[in-house]
């Protein structure tokens, strides 16, 4: 039996592992409710004319499928945190709840068993951002009669930052011995630990675009709107609040960075459950 | 052709504790051997690192003439096992989880369904296959820790307190069970249990603090010490 077909085998069992976890249905629900209120927000309370209201009207963004885009799926990107529930448990509890003592004495390489799991994990969140998504188009569809074209750009950013949420929580999985400290970790550092280290970079004037949280914020550029702009803020590309650079992320290289994120932390998770000893 | 299990010079330390001490032994095709000792002399230890969970400091495990560092996956084909309190997947029924460890295993279609069925039989879990084992007690779990051991049909078992959590009858039948396999298989197994160990083997390895202190057979034990339970304790003395 090839590796390969081992690492089908795993990937079904572990998919399914997914799919039989209340966690997962808990998390798509949570997503679902979320986008369905943002939406119900945006058009109820008409958001786009109250965030810009202190705004010079020269310089506002007027309502369109763009605008309704960037606003909806900047909020389906919290799907991409079911992620690490996903993933913060997939190698510690193998050793913390002693499930490893049946998987682990198998034929079968450690790397094969990551790697099936990761894909599990990546299929879970994916299915999860495909629903927000959808959601978000149906009702860009039903409001505009259109579909923004950047849609499709965004969704496959935010393909690629949960596939290096993923990673991050992969790696803390595998070194940490207990599973609800490899998803705070993960938490911890994507959403403190990174957005104190951009913003340190920010103010020092230094553009933070390889910082994984900065290069994730990409899920909103596809659609050409000017984010701070957007968001009540200053007009965007390059200038500053209060001394913090609010640099447009570069959709291109944003995704390579998070590809980067995604390799780099994924092979450190390989490489660290190698290592791990079943004490 | 070699032994089933050989074990040369085996050293190994957890944070700078000598937990392993040089150990050497073999056991042949067919032999049941127990691996007798207190709690914390280093008998779990030798087993996980037979079955690829620990790196030996020093020294090499060979299980069917296979180096299981250098050929972990090849040497792991050849062996059955139950190591500590083994752990399912909650959500899975014992039926799924045979079917995924199967397939692992390289087994498949309607052997696959054949043998899962059989042994599941054999650990009397028949009513419970399509329940989900968060629903198992201990003894349960441990049933069908033995199946998954025997799923297989390995040539060796490895096996660490295998009848622990098993009520009066599970332990009667598991013996039984295991009498029969080994017959047929080379069984190595690990316990404290002086009465369970002189009722399943022969030959027996009495290790403490990280060092094998004899290994023979009870029989010549039971002469040399006057009782077998002299022996353990003369062969122990100082353990805690």
């Amino acid at each position: 039996m090839s590796e390969l077909e081992k690492l089908k085998v795993v990937t079904k069992y572990e998919l399914l592992k997914q799919l039989r976890r209340k966690r997962f249905y808990g998390a798509l629900a949570i997503t679902v409710l979320v986008v369905v209120l943002t939406i119900g927000l945006y058009k109820g309370l008409d958001l786009p004319t109250k965030i810009q209201a202190n705004i010079p009207a020269t310089l506002r963004i007027p309502d369109s499928a763009n605008l309704f885009a960037l606003f909806v799926t900047s909020v389906s990107a919290l799907a991409i945190l079911g992620a690490v529930f996903f993933s913060g448990d997939a190698i510690a509890s193998e050793f913390e709840r002693k499930t490893g003592y049946i998987l682990f004495p198998n034929p079968v390489k450690r790397t094969t068993l990551v790697v099936g799991k990761y894909i599990a994990c990546f299929i879970a969140t994916a299915a999860i951002l495909v629903v927000a998504y959808l959601i978000s188009a149906g009702a860009s569809l039903g409001f505009y009669g259109q579909v923004p074209g950047g849609m499709l750009g965004s969704f496959v950013i935010a393909l690629a930052l949960a596939s290096s949420v993923i990673s991050l929580a992969f790696a803390f999985s595998a070194v940490l011995k207990g599973s609800m400290g490899a998803t705070i970790a993960t938490l911890l550092t994507y959403m403190v630990v990174f957005q104190v280290i951009s913003s340190g970079l920010s103010y020092a004037g230094y553009s933070p675009w390889f910082m994984l949280d900065r290069a994730g914020d990409a899920i909103t550029a596809p659609y050409g709107v000017p984010l701070a702009q957007a968001f009540g803020g200053m007009a965007g590309g390059g200038q500053t609040i209060g001394g913090l650079m609010q640099a447009s992320s570069d959709p291109a290289l944003s995704f390579f960075v998070l590809l980067v994120y995604a390799g780099a932390l994924f092979m450190l998770s390989i490489w660290l459950t190698k290592r791990r000893e079943m004490i | 052709m070699q032994d089933s299990i050989v074990i040369d010079n085996l050293t190994k330390y957890y944070n700078g504790f000598l937990a392993l001490d040089k150990v050497s032994l073999r056991v042949k095709w067919n032999e049941d051997v127990a691996l007798l000792g207190p709690n914390g002399a280093g008998k779990t230890t030798t087993l996980k690192i037979l079955c690829g969970l620990l790196r030996p400091y020093s020294g090499t495990a060979r299980v069917a003439g296979i180096n299981i560092v250098e050929e972990r996956e090849h040497a792991i084909s050849k062996v059955g096992a139950i190591l500590e309190t083994p752990e399912f997947y909650p959500f899975f029924t014992p039926q799924e989880t045979l079917s995924y460890l199967g397939r692992l295993r390289g087994m498949d279609g309607s052997e696959l369904e054949d043998r899962i069925k059989e042994v599941i039989k054999l650990v009397r879990l028949t009513e419970w296959a399509e329940v989900k084992i968060e629903k198992f007690s201990r003894g349960m779990k441990q049933r069908l820790a033995l199946a998954q051991a025997l799923l297989h049909d390995p040539p060796i078992l490895i096996l660490d307190e295998p009848s622990l959590g098993l009520d009066p009858r599970g332990m009667v039948e598991f013996r039984e069970i295991l009498k029969k396999e080994k017959k047929k298989k080379t069984v190595f197994f690990a316990s404290h249990l002086l009465s369970e160990v002189a009722l399943i083997c022969k030959k027996v390895a009495i290790i403490d603090r990280g060092k094998l202190r004899a290994y023979d057979d009870i029989s010549k034990l039971k002469k040399k010490y006057r009782s077998f339970e002299k022996a353990y304790l003369k062969l122990t003395e100082g353990a805690i």
